[in-house]
């Protein structure tokens, strides 16, 4: 499966919060889940205008423990939303769970990835094969890619779609 | 090259080799689901288009988080859940006052045993690692796991603890598990499974053993385990419905690292707000008059606590205006606890005792407590809010702290009453 972004690269550092940082807490507190809600206000705590500046294709490329704190999705369905990839140091287990289930791509494990870029760089992210390529350094480094099967996840748009169609063919196979 | 605790379960359950690290989809032993997310997991069943469940036989649920209901909202919801059992026929289904905590009591009644690798809504379903089952908590994508029968699971690698050394009086098991998750670091524990073995584990019965598997969850391990010795073998053994395979880590297995933990530490422990994992030695928050103390949840509601509640209240009575609520783990615990002559003298302390399950703990349902108090209890969180109003302060101790701190009305070291 081709999994590739080609986009500009918005650096952040470590411990980027879930809540606050990413999306408003509310969002959360009120399960809201509507992408073209969240979208808007994606990284908003750190950059009002992120929403507005960023384009499908580009890549946030972040430190250590992104979307830490309590394991809310509203911020992983905001990445979603504006079609943004994401290459990050580490990233608790919750909130990786939750970048699968809002269909949101993600290199997870990315050591030394935040020196190897700066917010405005041209990048080329492979998610299937976790080649990592930024064009205006024409440097190149591989990390360890998305299992295909968490690919298919995001290719169908995240767990729901997802269930509905394993479903559909645990259906089909039963006759 | 040996595989450790959690690769050989997954192996099992996969019916191959498998690696720390890989994707699979494992069918699991066991469902674990609690009252409050049955009518939720039914709501997505439905979305979904599935009307019959892909094992449910495997599956069980608990009432634990509301056994008596507080509201004529809980009563209908505790129908609902009834009507969804029978709709999906269910067969472990444990009813208000049958059972007790789902963390605790299908260990007592030998349905989790050693080896076996349980999915479960709830985060702290690692408890089941006291006698060396792996459980691991999928939160909402349990409903796919009902329908289809399996979910993703990434194989996690493993952080070896190795205790030794001995506890000092009054500190107790829980004092070890809530300094262990101030003393390891996140980044190395998070998606591990947190492995507790070393000479010192035949000083700690089973039941504390559950404590020890409940912290680790909180600063972001995926589960935790305990090998399984034989103290443990002796506790299963009478208890085991069905045979089962001990299935300890190899000692040549590969561990993301090896820790080895003194038990000998200095003084009691307590996580002061907002965080479990805020963890200071008692001394430094001494003092703070407090309004309200439980003993209880799915970290510390066992037997052996409530004894060591006990040792404290004995002969004493509750300072004026603080309240105590007790909640024993379970129908058998609370069995016990009557047997030994415990709950009275908890009543005698002036201790109000509630039905098994999770008590106050459950998100402030029940036991609440009001705008600016204070609480010092054994439950799992301390996060604003967990009692109900947000800005009541929350500190959590072992049971002898805080029953020490319900007796002289402000948090104390619980070496001065004993």
């Amino acid at each position: 499966m081709d999994f590739t972004y080609r986009g500009r690269c918005w650096k952040f550092g470590d411990n980027i919060a879930v809540d606050g940082d990413m999306m408003p807490l509310e969002f959360a507190l009120q399960r809201e889940t509507r992408l073209e809600v969240l979208g808007p206000h994606l990284m908003g705590g750190l950059d009002p205008d992120f929403a507005k500046k960023a384009k499908p294709g580009d890549i946030i490329v972040a430190g250590k423990r992104f979307a830490q704190g309590n394991p809310h999705i509203q911020g992983l369905l905001g990445v979603a939303a504006l079609k943004l990839g994401l290459v990050v140091e580490s990233i608790p287990r919750g909130s990786f769970r939750n970048a699968i289930n809002a269909g949101a791509p993600i290199l997870p494990r990315c050591p030394g990835v935040t020196g190897m870029a700066d917010t405005g760089d041209a990048l080329e992210v492979d998610f299937a094969a976790g080649r990592f390529r930024n064009l205006t350094r024409c440097t190149e480094a591989q990390f360890e890619p998305l299992d295909p099967s968490l690919l298919e996840t995001i290719a169908i748009g995240g767990w729901k779609a997802k269930v509905l169609a394993r479903v559909a063919k645990m259906k089909a196979a039963a006759g | 090259m040996g595989q450790t605790a959690s690769e050989k379960i997954i192996s099992r359950a996969m019916g191959r080799i498998v690696k720390a690290g890989e994707i699979v989809h494992p069918e699991p032993d066991l469902i674990t689901v609690h009252d409050w997310y049955v009518v939720n997991f039914d709501k997505a069943l439905q979305e979904f288009g599935v009307d019959r469940l892909y094992a449910p036989g495997k599956v069980l649920i608990s009432t634990d988080h509301e056994p008596v209901a507080v509201s004529a909202a809980a009563s209908a919801r505790q129908k609902q859940v009834r009507e969804i059992v029978r709709k999906y026929g269910i067969t472990h289904f444990y009813d208000a006052g049958r059972g007790g905590h789902g963390h605790v009591f299908p260990m007592e009644l030998g349905l989790v045993r050693p080896g076996m690798l349980v999915l479960a809504y709830d985060t702290h379903v690692t408890n089941y690692g006291a006698i060396g089952c792996l459980g691991i908590a999928l939160v909402v994508e349990v409903s796919e796991l009902l329908a289809c029968g399996s979910v993703w699971v990434r194989v996690p690698e493993t952080v070896r603890v190795n205790l030794k050394g001995r506890l000092g009086k009054g500190i107790a098991i829980r004092d070890i598990a809530q300094r262990l998750i101030k003393d390891l670091d996140p980044d190395l524990v998070d998606y591990t499974t947190v492995e507790f073995g070393g000479p010192a584990l035949a000083d700690i019965p089973v039941d504390l053993r559950m404590t020890l598997c409940n912290t680790p969850l909180e600063i972001g391990a995926k589960s935790a385990l305990v090998d399984v010795d034989q103290r443990a073998l002796d506790w299963i053994a009478p208890r085991a419905k069905a045979p089962f395979t001990v299935t300890n880590s190899d000692p040549d297995a590969t561990f993301k690292a090896v820790i080895d933990y003194d038990l000998g530490m200095m003084e009691p422990q307590v996580a002061a707000p907002p965080t479990p994992d805020n963890v200071v030695g008692v001394s430094q928050v001494a003092g703070r008059k407090v309004d309200y103390a439980f003993i209880g949840s799915c970290a510390s509601c066992s037997l052996t606590d409530l004894r060591d509640a006990a040792a404290i209240l004995k002969g004493r009575t509750l300072a004026p205006g603080v309240r105590l609520v007790i909640t024993p783990g379970t129908q058998e615990i609370a069995t016990r606890a009557t047997a030994e002559g415990l709950t009275q003298i908890f009543y005698e302390a002036g201790a109000m005792l509630t039905a098994p399950g999770c008590g106050p703990c459950a998100g402030g349902r029940i036991g609440t407590i009001g705008p600016g108090e204070v609480s010092i209890n054994t439950g799992t969180r301390n996060d604003p809010g967990r009692l109900g109003p947000k800005d009541a302060e929350i500190y959590l101790a072992s049971p002898l702290t805080v029953a020490a701190s319900a007796v002289t009305g402000r948090i104390t070291d619980p070496r001065e009453l004993l």
